[in-house]
């Protein structure tokens, strides 16, 4: 086991930069997920810790030791694709070996930590089975329990759970966690799911464009969000923009509607900014004079409801309790408190408000 | 961790069979049998044609013998010019297949994974000799044989023909290998293979389709090479069959029957050959074809 590090790495295909000086520390243990929109380079980070890929400029260390120039065997990583990449042709039992077997380890061994890895999966009646013989959830813990008997440094994720269906996705993904409590290998989990990444990792890093826009536990970046576009990206649904200027300490939207923030610095007059809201932070009650605006579309999922409401002449989602019954075409008067305002600078992006 | 779906079975995908009306389906038979029968009349007149006596052949070319005369076959089985020239076109079918199977998957398997400068072109001078048959290039052929000493030697019908092999059994590796996902060669990387143990432990294994079709057409096509053994071999005793069959009907021109017992007993091992690997075959050559 080992901490990882990337030092100011960059990635560019001939005159074209996918990554751009990316920082990261993991800790020896830590899980963190890697998460953002398809294209954005998640996978090109990865290949790159994993040694699939060169880096243009930049170091990678694990566990101290800089491993620019190393293969993927010297690097003692092990990793976990979205196709589980499967030898057709070998059995459970084989495929979980492989590894081993390349790297020279006696039989008695290989079969001992093949054996425990499977027991920790719960693979042992299926090892004499092909992977055409298995289901898409078998699959991906072979291609987990082949990752585990290696006993890696760093344990790589590039998207495991996309080729499943949404309910094996969910039961999948609490037992890579569970996996991870037991073994507590230092793991960097790549996904575009925000909400994989929430739940799963000890730290987010949330990625666009080849550039970490912040990185933080998964609560940090739902209550700091540092600019509009993790705001957007982490919660669901997602936060409500609208664009605003700074009337009287206030964020004014439209005339009489206007939304009381707690900034976080001196703002000019008249700045133009972006105010941000999250569907589940207006209330139905409260103080102030409100925003009312007609309802256009309920959406009931049980135990909320999601209602879009026009504020300002914007339609707004807005999260109600189950219980409460909305309908469409009425009004509705919504509350915020000063607190779960946001406030992005208009140009940048970057927050502005304390929240 | 209680999920068990059924495996996957990938060979019962519908086939587009079912969806042809009743019509097209008529025509569609009606060729396929008048394909079969060019095929297949010439095949059996032959077969037949060795049971029967001369005068039976003469009158009655085409229908059963009268009597069967299996002894027009047995005394070729217990021949001994019919083994050796079996023996000897084995030897050649054998040496030349496993000559392209080894080169061409090898080289392959570098067009299809390893960019290096200039590969394309390398690539294109293989296939060049796609558009010449051995045949045009039997005069330097033959005296660079000559140069090296290798007339009248099984090697030297081999050598060429396993070159001349080459360029379509590498253009079908190649286009086999790339039709394998690309995270599998990851996978592998990350398991500690390098490029000869992908090719070894992976490549290899799930390339049964593949290398029984190439080593089919380079069998086939050794097993019934006429020109370049006639040109390169002198002895009698190293001629593979079709010429030994030429030797034969010179020694036995009126009897047909004779000959053609023997061409029959010939070409039957390229068709066992063939259905013994069919399977293979046909899911080779359509593979790659469909990402
Ligand atoms: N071999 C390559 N050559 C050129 N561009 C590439 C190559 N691989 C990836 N890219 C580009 O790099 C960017 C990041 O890709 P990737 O890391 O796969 O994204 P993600 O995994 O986040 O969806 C994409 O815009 C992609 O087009
Ligand atoms: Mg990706």
């Amino acid at each position: 086991m080992a901490g990882l590090e990337l030092r100011n790495i960059s990635k560019s295909y001939g005159a074209v930069s996918v990554i751009e000086g990316i920082n990261l520390e993991v800790t020896d243990g830590e899980f963190v997920a890697l998460v953002g929109p398809s294209g954005c380079g998640k996978s090109t980070i990865l290949r790159m810790i994993a040694g699939l890929e060169d880096i243009t400029g930049g170091d990678i260390s694990i566990g101290g030791e800089i491993v620019n120039d190393l293969t993927p065997k010297e690097r003692n990583i092990a990793m976990v694709f979205q196709s589980y990449a499967l030898y057709p042709h070998m059995n459970v039992y084989r495929n979980m070996a492989f590894n081993l077997e390349l790297a020279g380890k006696p039989k008695a061994e290989i079969d001992r930590r093949v054996r425990a890895a499977a027991t920790m999966l719960e693979l042992e009646p299926l090892l004499d089975r092909k992977p055409s013989q298995l289901s898409g959830g078998q699959r991906q813990r072979v291609a987990m329990g082949r990752a585990l008997v290696r006993d890696p440094s760093v344990f790589l994720f590039d998207e495991p759970l996309s080729n499943l269906d949404a309910k094996l996705r969910v039961q999948m993904r609490s037992e890579i966690k569970q996996l991870h409590k037991k073994v507590g290998v230092t793991s960097v989990y790549v996904t575009h799911d925000q909400v994989e990444a929430m739940t799963l990792a000890d730290r987010v890093v949330v990625l666009n464009k080849g550039i970490i826009q912040q990185a933080g536990s998964p609560m940090e970046l739902y209550r700091q969000p540092a600019n509009t576009f993790v705001a957007g990206f982490i919660g669901s649904p997602a936060m409500n923009f609208f664009e605003a200027t700074i009337v009287g300490g206030a964020a004014r939207t439209a005339p009489g509607v206007s939304f009381e923030f707690r900034p976080a610095s001196r703002l000019t007059e008249g700045q133009p900014v972006t105010v941000g809201v999250r569907p589940e932070h207006f209330q139905r009650t409260g103080q102030g004079p409100g925003l009312t605006g007609p309802v256009s579309i309920v959406e009931p999922t049980g135990g909320q409801t999601f209602v879009t409401v026009d504020l300002a002449g914007q339609p707004t989602v807005v999260t109600v309790s189950g219980d409460d019954l909305v309908e469409a075409e009425t009004n509705l008067t919504l509350y915020t408190s000063p607190q779960q305002v946001y406030v992005f600078d208009r140009e940048t992006g970057t927050r502005l408000s304390e929240n | 961790m209680t999920d068990t779906a059924p495996p996957i079975d990938a060979a019962s995908a519908p086939t587009s069979g079912h969806s042809l009306g009743i019509r097209t389906r008529t025509y569609l038979y009606a060729a396929l049998l008048i394909v079969a029968a060019v095929v297949l009349v010439p095949l059996v007149t032959t077969a037949l044609g060795g049971f029967k006596t001369l005068g039976d052949l003469r009158g009655n070319a085409f229908g059963l013998p009268q009597t069967w005369m299996f002894s027009n076959y047995t005394d070729i089985l217990v021949s001994q010019r019919y083994w050796l020239q079996m023996g000897n076109s084995l030897l050649i079918a054998g040496l030349t297949v496993f000559l392209v199977l080894t080169l061409a998957a090898m080289a392959a398997f570098v067009f299809a994974h390893v960019k290096f400068f200039g590969s394309q072109h390398l690539l294109n001078y293989f296939l060049i000799g796609l558009m010449f048959p051995a045949a045009t290039a039997i005069l330097p052929l033959f005296i660079r044989i000559r140069d090296l000493g290798l007339l009248d030697t099984y090697w030297g019908v081999v050598l060429p023909q396993a070159a001349f092999g080459l360029g379509m059994s590498i253009l079908l590796f190649r286009n086999y290998f790339r039709g394998m996902p690309l995270e599998l060669f990851d996978a592998a990387f990350v398991d500690g293979a390098g490029y000869f143990r992908f090719f070894w432990h992976i490549t290899l294994p799930l390339s049964r389709p593949i290398i029984a079709t190439v080593g089919i057409i380079s069998f086939v096509g050794s097993w019934n090479s006429y020109i370049l053994p006639l040109i390169l071999l002198n002895s009698e005793s190293k001629y593979p069959w079709p010429l030994g069959i030429m030797v034969y009907r010179g020694e036995f021109s009126t009897d047909w029957q004779l000959i053609l017992a023997f061409i029959t007993l010939t070409i039957t091992p390229t068709i066992i050959v063939f259905f013994v690997a069919q399977k293979h075959i046909i899911a080779g050559l359509t593979a790659g074809a469909v990402k």
